[in-house]
């Protein structure tokens, strides 16, 4: 079985050995970056620069949490503010994987800046087994390019660190749990971020539409699970549709988005399934979105998929 | 320690089962199919498993060292998804794409009541699948030991010899006594 003490104490030495110089973090803020973060950090301290980029694609409040809690785990770090620059690339993109490509390379991009200002030679990334088995190889088809290993180049000058690359999500947030990190019990946040939680071009418009549907299931389900109506799903968020559906709004027509829901439950996230959510919290949702978001959409639904035929997220 | 060696198809799972056998104490390693048999086994080991891959791999390629593997070994083989259904070609049987490919959540018939793959696994259980792919006729000296609504092979075992394959993903979380079904083969391999 997996031994989180003995990883956390083997990896720390490995680290040590491996890393001679200044290295840099790709920090999300997510399970398995920070638990990343903190096992470096252990091992070479303020060499350690955590590299935080705001794609605007990230969820209500994030980046700047994010923020806080870079200054909280004491970490040497820097924030970039980047979601024009993103929006911009983006602007026409409907295709998924070129969604995911793009987005992919310039966070690459943005790291090597920042490498060469400060003379950073290593890299570290917070990959799990998931990313790099779903992003293909020379056996592997393609199911979906993770941001931090289909947007490697060829050619890049740091050397890469990616001390979580055999370990699944119940692995990571067992390191998290040993290493005593608040965000151990976080669910999963992709790293294209609300990019691919939007059918067709990931505008900033609609962009502020699917954060605050995201921010609504959110709030929702953590209520729900506080008072005890259901447990904690292991992924649970809101999908924008490119379909167009009539509404009536106050004896008004309306003609407006479809918003889908998606939850589901699982253990290392190569198979899933949806979560049975209590219909009375699935209509508070519904009806929270659709007041909240006026005209703009005009209809909810729920996603009863299992991983497989589908993927948790939809692109 | 138990040696069991897990050879990459390129299935989504390969990697998965691996952790299933580590996770359960067992000495275990990844090689891609391209591995020669010579390399895989020169410090000795005590079982393979073949792993699953994309469609159409388990039917038409030569799937890397697979045959050379199912030749030479004298040690117990499970095949899964691809590998079980090259290890059905390669014996002589019969394998084609499937008229309903199954994904996900299936319930699995078991035909057979003392096979020692399933010892411990209940007549009927739910198994998870991903397959377009499927076995339709037995290699000789085969018999089947389990069924689905749409897939009338979901495992196989040769009559005398530890070789078995299996349609249906035992390493995966939803797979009801997968973990059984491991054990199980750690113990044939442990024999």
């Amino acid at each position: 079985m997996f031994n989180a003490e003995k990883f956390v104490k083997n990896t720390i030495a490995e680290l040590k050995e491996k890393i001679d110089g200044k290295a840099m973090i790709a920090f999300s803020g997510g399970v398995d970056s920070t638990v990343c973060a903190a096992l470096v950090n252990k091992a070479i301290g303020k060499q350690l620069i955590a590299v935080h980029v705001d794609t605007g694609y990230m969820r209500k409040n994030e980046s700047r949490n994010v923020e806080k809690m870079m200054k909280d785990m004491r970490l040497n770090y820097r924030f970039i503010d980047a979601s024009k620059e993103y929006y911009d690339a983006l602007k026409d993109v409907e295709d998924p994987e070129k969604k995911r490509k793009i987005i992919g390379e310039k966070f690459i991009r943005i790291f090597e800046k920042e490498a060469e200002k400060e003379k950073i030679e290593y890299l570290i990334q917070g990959t799990i087994a998931p990313d790099w088995i779903e992003s293909g190889d020379d056996l592997r088809d393609t199911i979906k390019s993770h941001h931090n290993v289909g947007g490697l180049p060829k050619n890049m000058k740091m050397k890469l660190v990616e001390p979580l690359r055999d370990l699944y999500k119940d692995e990571v947030r067992k390191l998290a749990r040993e290493l005593k990190l608040s965000i151990s019990e976080r669910q999963p946040f992709p790293g294209p971020g609300l990019a691919v939680r939007i059918m067709g071009k990931a505008t900033p418009e609609r962009t502020e539409l699917i954060r605050e549907a995201c921010f609504i299931v959110e709030e929702e389900i953590e209520k729900a699970v506080e008072k005890g109506l259901m447990k904690m799903p292991w992924q649970y968020f809101a999908v924008l549709l490119p379909v167009k559906t009539v509404g009536v709004h106050g004896d008004k027509r309306a003609y407006g988005d479809t918003i889908a829901i998606r939850s589901v439950e699982s253990i290392d996230a190569m198979t899933c399934t949806y979560s049975k959510i209590p219909q009375e919290i699935l209509e508070k949702i519904s009806i929270r979105i659709t007041n909240s978001l006026g005209s703009k959409v005009t209809r909810i639904v729920y996603d009863i998929t299992n991983k497989p035929p589908g993927t948790v997220e939809w692109e | 320690m138990v040696k069991i060696y897990v050879i990459d198809n390129g299935g989504q799972w390969t990697h998965r089962e691996w952790r299933t056998l580590r996770d359960l104490n067992v000495e275990t390693r990844i090689f891609p199919n391209t591995k020669p048999f010579g390399e895989i086994t020169k410090d000795g080991v005590d079982g393979i498993l073949l792993s699953g891959g994309s469609p159409r791999i388990g039917l038409e390629s030569a799937l890397g060292n697979c045959a050379e593997i199912l030749d030479k070994a004298d040690f117990p083989i499970l095949g899964i998804c691809a590998g079980h259904q090259f290890m059905a070609r390669h014996f002589g049987g019969c394998a084609e794409p499937s008229k309903i490919p199954e994904f996900g959540k299936i319930e699995l018939t078991l035909l057979v009541e003392d096979n020692e793959l399933f010892e411990g696994v209940p007549k009927k259980s739910i198994v998870w699948e991903s397959h377009n792919d499927e076995v339709v006729g037995l290699p000789k000296g085969f018999k089947k030991i389990a069924e689905s609504e749409n897939c009338k092979i979901q495992a196989m075992a040769h009559k005398n010899k530890p070789l078995y394959g299996l349609q249906f993903h035992p390493e995966v979380e939803n797979t009801e006594y997968g973990e059984q079904i491991f054990k199980n083969f750690i113990k044939i391999c442990e024999k």
